[in-house]
């Protein structure tokens, strides 16, 4: 099914900067209908700010971002073409989801069955009439989730919607995130993982400092990967330092050590300085080249930074 | 507009607004029964034949809901901040100005309530205080110029809450700033230093409300047309403040 009148997002030379924060720095990117696009970067690239902005919450610095070519304030009807899930965004405690979905909806003039579709939407209906004080991270993310929904928009913003829920709960919004850009909707993302977006999305964003270090495919950014390894150990620093002497990047994740060279080579490695291994896997994921573009631009910036503070 | 206001609407019927307004009109039964016992006193001010007795009584009545309708009005935003749902309300209006309007609106709608309840509820124990101590109750003119300043004030002070709010954003210090301000700083100011206090907002609405006598504050007030002028310059101030600011500032 194709949209009447799908939207594109397009941000142009995108910049904010807070005092002397650079925020967000020239960002030009483009999210298409019908596809899933995720801004991906680590905590205080940017993501929010960008966000925020093309919402009209924050003022740019300079630049643009649009949707179908008008700022959001421009446009007719707002929320029946922008749905947006916020970090920080909220309900009042005091409030049934119910109440503060029918405030919205009685703002924007849509029609009087909107609330309770999209609390059936997003697995809340049972849940209508308690008070938002008693609800659950997740349970409150779904109520976000619920009101960007109100007015059945063509473009859907949502900043780390994953935030606060459970691995059925993550599986299910990407079920969701997909079939709404199947639907032909535009659906812009931000997340700091790359792994949670791996599976839904068609074009990624990597932002870092407030740069746009990357705009492609997921495809094309899968291809580049290349292959690296996962490892357990019960001795990870006297690995970490083989590695670190041997040149090879990597980092600890909840898994065991993500690091950026083939297992044969880690192998090789662990045997030459008696390291017991209790795992060691080939990994073609995506989490390395995302690393690796964010580890490139740190070291890129840091003379830039140097001389900034010196002048 | 209609439909923001409509949302505004929803949003004040709460369970919390509805115990403010019985709260006010406890405390103002309270200010009214504090001024009894000079009712009738020989030294008082006014005497109980004065025709005046009326419209003071009822006048001196709003000094507690005059301050609830501006914290009223302080929460309009800073509630929104606080909880925030003031992005999902900038979503649904982006045009923030409109968002200002429609929430002056309905909070000028809630203080047409209040003002209502208010004289309703003082004019009653009013002339049953003066009735009862064999006082002569009389309608005079005065008693309808203050009824009516007394809706003009209402107005203003919750165009100015919403201005405070809409400005300070934080909840706690807006309560607080309004709180200081009207309760300690007027209160001191207007009886020690009329010729200061008399241009405060304060003041302004004293001379408006034409509460000299009942102050002993008699001739050191403005006199109500200028005080009513004063009153509605600062709302203009206020308005325009919100406005010019609002639009402007990030929303993080
Ligand atoms: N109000 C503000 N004042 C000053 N600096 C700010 C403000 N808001 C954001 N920043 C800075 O801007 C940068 C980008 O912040 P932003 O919140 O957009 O990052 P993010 O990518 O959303 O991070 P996260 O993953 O933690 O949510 C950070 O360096 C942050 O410190
Ligand atoms: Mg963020």
């Amino acid at each position: 099914m194709t949209r009447a009148l799908p939207c594109a997002v397009e941000l142009h030379d995108l910049t904010k900067s807070f005092g002397d924060v650079l925020a967000v720095d020239e960002v030009s990117a483009v999210a298409l209908p019908g596809e899933v696009t995720a801004l991906l970067g680590p905590n205080g690239a940017g993501k929010t700010t960008t966000l925020r902005m093309l919402l009209g919450l924050v003022a740019p610095s300079s630049g643009t971002a649009t949707f179908g070519g008008r700022r959001y304030d421009e446009l007719t009807d707002p929320v029946r073409r922008v749905g947006a899930v916020l970090e920080a965004s909220g309900c009042h405690p005091g409030r049934t989801p119910l109440d503060h979905l029918r405030i919205l909806a009685t703002a924007s003039r849509l029609p009087k069955d909107a609330p309770t579709r999209v609390l059936a939407e997003t697995g809340l209906a049972a849940d209508a009439r308690r008070r938002v004080g008693e609800f659950s991270l997740g349970m409150r993310q779904r109520l976000g989730l619920a009101a960007a929904m109100l007015g059945d928009p063509d473009v859907l913003v949502l900043d780390e919607p994953t935030n606060g829920l459970d691995p059925p709960g993550v599986r299910w919004l990407r079920g969701y995130v997909r079939r709404l850009a199947d639907e032909g909707r535009t659906v812009l993302v931000s997340s700091h993982a790359l792994s949670e977006v791996e599976q839904t999305a068609d074009h990624v964003l990597v932002l870092a400092h407030g740069r746009l270090l990357r705009s492609s495919r997921l495809a094309a950014l899968r291809a580049e990967a290349g292959v690296g390894s996962r490892v357990r150990t019960p001795d990870p620093d006297r690995l970490c330092a083989a590695l670190q002497a041997a040149g090879h990047r990597f980092r600890r994740t909840e898994e065991g050590l993500a690091v950026d060279a083939s297992p044969e080579e880690v192998g090789e490695l662990a045997a030459a300085h008696g390291v017991v291994l209790h795992g060691l896997v080939a990994t073609a994921d995506l989490e390395q080249a995302f690393f690796r573009l964010i580890q490139e631009s740190g070291s890129a910036r840091r003379p830039a930074s140097t001389e900034g503070a010196g002048s | 507009m209609r439909a923001l206001v409509h949302a505004e609407v929803l949003k004040l019927r709460t369970r919390t607004a509805a115990w403010l307004l019985l709260a006010t009109l406890g405390l103002v039964a309270l200010t009214i029964g504090e001024s009894v016992p000079k009712v009738g006193d020989p030294n008082a001010s006014v005497s109980l034949d004065d025709p005046g007795l009326l419209a003071g009584i009822v006048g001196i009545g709003f000094g507690v809901p005059e301050v609830l309708v501006v914290l009223l009005g302080g929460l309009a935003f800073t509630q929104e901040f606080r909880y925030g749902t003031i992005t999902s309300t900038y979503l649904g209006e982006p045009r923030r100005t409109r968002v200002l309007v429609a929430k002056w609106l309905s909070l000028a709608l809630a203080s047409v309530v209040i003002t209502i309840a208010t004289l309703a509820f003082s004019a009653t124990f009013g002339i049953a205080l003066i009735s009862s101590r064999n006082g002569e109750v009389t309608l005079a003119t005065q008693f309808w110029q203050t009824a009516a300043a007394a809706f003009v004030v209402m107005a203003a002070y919750c165009v100015i809450g919403v201005a405070v709010g809409a400005l300070v954003r934080n909840q706690i210090a807006a309560a607080v700033g309004v709180l200081v301000w009207m309760l300690a700083v007027e209160q001191t100011v207007t009886p020690s230093f009329p010729a200061i206090g008399r241009w405060m907002p304060g003041g302004a609405t004293d001379a408006l409300l034409q509460l000299g006598p009942e102050l002993g504050l008699e001739g050191k007030l403005l006199s109500a047309p200028v005080g009513g002028l004063v009153l509605l310059g600062y709302t203009a101030a206020a308005l325009t403040l919100a406005l010019l600011l609002t639009p402007r500032r990030d929303v993080l």
